[in-house]
């Protein structure tokens, strides 16, 4: 085992010491908020251009302030202008624009209650059902002034009336909408960051591919053989990129936690250190396990990354098995395809972080047996990338057909 | 002298085809023996074998007595060779001396030592990347002698090497075992094994073909050969005394001589009428020994002088 760790600590240092690593550490999260940055700006602009609705108000009754302020408080996405074109123009000019709507107040439509809304055949959808339904208020008050009520008699009509239940049970409600809220951080929170960790490392993974294959083309690994075992180097390449994953995820965690802070507002650490995230970070490094022997594995048996067959192809895309899971999951934490995934070794890790920050009530027979599963697997693979590896590793010059490496198993 | 190595009746097969058989030789303190052999002889497997890098199907290697090879007093440049690339020198030096459990401080001394010794001066903080062919193995070559091995295995160790880092290569593994070190080459550069080696084992098709002093291998293998440039009679030169056969291109005859020839009587005893432009007399060399031996002529073997 000391052999191992000085092949880990070498593995550590060489990358940390290696720039194109370290300008691949904190480029990956700055590139990913800078899209994040970017795909929010972009957004933005967006529904700025081009959903404004642009409103013109024929204003008899002398509201128009009183609508642009209400406007501005529900925060509306309103362009306003007064406007004194008939209703025959209106409907003539919005035949050839969009997202336009023309409002007509005039006593005849208080009088009548109905107040005619002209709009484009393009509107922003939410605009005839909520937005203008909000204007109701300061013309009834209007119209409640000139019926001639006082300023009290004024104030007690526009008071809006609710139905509220008074007994205990329901006063404790809102109190809590706002842990449910709470608590959805609360699991979210450390699921994420088990999320990142696992991210990091299977990254941090992938790179043992290289490491091992490249071992290969650097006719290097002779010499290291002789002076450890191969299981040696193998565990060794395995706990150093562990590691550089556990870097990786520093850095990631570097950036991610202010920002969270500042953008969510929620007390990141205090969500963080609670007991779920010790079966969170198991999870994440039962996964690193897992894929660091297939990789590790995998890696020995080519001479090159450019001339990878179909099998170490087809083996390269296991990682990205979960992401088949993420919509049926989230669709539905608790069904069928959500099961399936989590008994699957390969994609297990990625779906149990995903069901378990979304269920409420975590369903222990199946995280147990999905870890025994796990456990199982893990211990297999170290097996078999042991012995793929042992030979594998000392092939020069050529790719190792599925044949072959099925031969070594058995040997 | 004290046996470091000692290799009994290795075998390994592949796929059904046997590599070694029954390759048996020791390394002893202080001496240079060399495996010799054509490509694909075997030498390579029996080292990894010696190395532990893979496991004989039969037979047993003992270090100084004892079953476990202890990796850490053993130094090895195997034949497919290199370094890790975008590392500096002097890092890998430490790294590979570290795993060899050598202490650090000491590692450093050293390495700058013989850093300076090839014409590496300086070189300590270059990226391994940046060296040439010849530099490089310069580098694997400290590495595997930076430990103070008591057994040094070298798999060919001066193939892409030039005349001068040869020559580097060569004081170094004198002086290494004239203090003490255990070495086995293997190579099939017959003329350096034959100014370096003190015993030799030839191998071919995973067999032993010559094991022994390298002096004694020469008096019983390398007869007298004559050379002679001239035209002549290839019936007159079979029928000279002690000459065992004749090579004739063109007008240049080999004559070769057997075992017991008296030289000096022999050139006395040529008849006249032999047409001489020019003539030598030498030893057979190793080389062609092993040129023989390579291409299967067994030219040797029919006058009955291999020993099997």
């Amino acid at each position: 085992m000391g052999n191992a760790f000085k092949v880990a600590k070498w593995e550590f240092k060489r990358n940390m010491k290696n720039k194109s690593f370290l300008i691949g550490l904190f480029l990956t999260p700055i590139l990913m908020l800078g899209f994040m940055i970017l795909s929010s700006l972009i957004g933005d602009s967006d529904n700025q251009a081009k959903n404004k609705t642009r409103v013109f108000i024929q204003d008899n009754l002398g509201v128009f302030n009183t609508i642009q302020e209400t406007a501005k408080f529900h925060q509306f996405n309103w362009e306003i202008h007064k406007t004194e074109i008939s209703e025959k123009e209106a409907m003539e000019q919005l035949k050839t624009v969009e997202n336009t709507a023309y409002i007509f107040l005039n006593q005849g439509a208080i009088n009548t209650g109905i107040i005619p809304v002209y709009s484009s055949e393009e509107i922003n959808s939410s605009f005839m059902d909520q937005e203008v339904q909000f204007l109701i208020g300061p013309i009834k008050t209007l119209q409640l002034k000139q019926l001639g009520l006082t300023g009290e008699q004024l104030a007690a009509v526009s008071k809006d009336l609710v139905f509220k239940e008074a007994n205990g049970a329901t006063s404790e409600e809102p109190v809590d909408l706002g842990d449910a809220g709470k608590d959805m951080m609360k699991s979210i929170v450390p699921g994420a960051f088990a999320g990142i960790i696992l991210l990091s490392i299977i990254f941090s993974g992938m790179y043992i591919f290289t490491s091992a294959s490249q071992e290969k083309k650097d006719k290097v690994a002779e010499i290291i053989l002789s002076s450890v075992t191969p299981g040696e180097l193998m565990q060794g390449k395995i706990i150093g990129y562990f590691m550089l994953g556990m870097v990786q995820a520093v850095v990631f965690l570097g950036f991610g936690i202010p920002i969270a802070t500042w953008k969510f507002d929620i007390p990141v650490f205090e969500y963080l250190f609670v007991p779920e995230l010790i079966l969170y970070v198991a999870l994440a490094i039962l996964g690193y396990l897992l894929y660091a022997a297939l990789f590790v594995g995998v890696g020995a048996t080519m001479s090159d990354m450019t001339t990878a067959g179909n099998f170490q192809g087809m083996v390269m895309m296991l990682p990205f098995l979960p992401f088949v899971f993420i919509g049926p999951v989230i669709a539905d934490p608790g069904g069928l395809f959500a099961q399936i995934g989590t008994y699957i070794p390969f994609s297990a890790p990625g779906v149990l972080l995903l069901r378990l920050t979304m269920l409420e009530e975590w369903p222990w027979i199946e995280i147990l047996i999905a870890l025994a599963l796990l456990l199982v697997s893990v211990w297999l693979f170290m097996k078999l990338a042991g012995k793929i590896f042992k030979v594998g590793i000392l092939m020069y010059g050529k790719n190792a057909t599925p044949q072959e490496i099925w031969k070594w198993i058995r040997a | 002298m004290e046996t470091v190595l000692k290799v009994e009746k290795l075998r390994k097969s592949f796929k059904g085809r046997e590599i070694l058989r029954d390759i048996s030789f020791e390394v002893r303190k202080g001496e240079i023996m060399a495996i010799l052999g054509p490509n694909g002889a075997g030498k390579s497997t029996t080292i990894r074998n010696i190395m532990g890098i893979m496991y004989p199907d039969a037979g047993s290697i003992q270090f100084q007595g004892y079953k476990d090879i202890p990796r850490n007093k053993i130094g090895y440049l195997p034949e497919e060779r290199g370094l890790y690339k975008n590392v500096n020198i002097m890092d890998i030096l430490l790294y590979l001396a570290e795993l060899k459990d050598y202490p650090l401080k000491k590692a450093r001394e050293r390495a700058l030592v013989y850093l300076k010794k090839f014409d590496l001066e300086g070189k300590d903080k270059v990226s391994v990347e940046e060296l040439s062919k010849g530099m490089g193995q310069k580098v694997q070559f400290i590495a595997s002698i930076l430990h103070e091995p008591e057994l040094l295995i070298l798999d060919e160790p001066f193939s892409g090497l030039d005349p001068v880092s040869q020559e580097l290569f060569k004081q170094e593994m004198r002086s290494l075992a004239a203090g003490g070190t255990a070495i086995l080459l293997s190579s099939h550069q017959m003329n350096l094994v034959e100014e370096m080696c003190d015993r030799l084992f030839m191998i071919h098709h995973g067999q032993k073909v010559i094991y022994g002093n390298l002096d004694d291998v020469k008096r019983e293998y390398a007869n007298f050969k004559c050379t002679i440039r001239g035209e002549n009679n290839l019936n007159v030169l079979q029928g000279l005394p002690e000459v065992q056969r004749v090579e004739q291109k063109e007008d240049t005859s080999i004559l070769y001589l057997s075992k017991d020839v008296q030289i000096a009587s022999w050139l006395k005893n040529l008849p006249d009428q032999i047409d001489i432009n020019e003539l030598s007399i030498d030893r057979i060399s190793l080389h062609e020994i092993f040129i023989d031996i390579a291409t299967d002529r067994n030219l040797l073997k029919e006058e009955g002088v291999v020993h099997g």
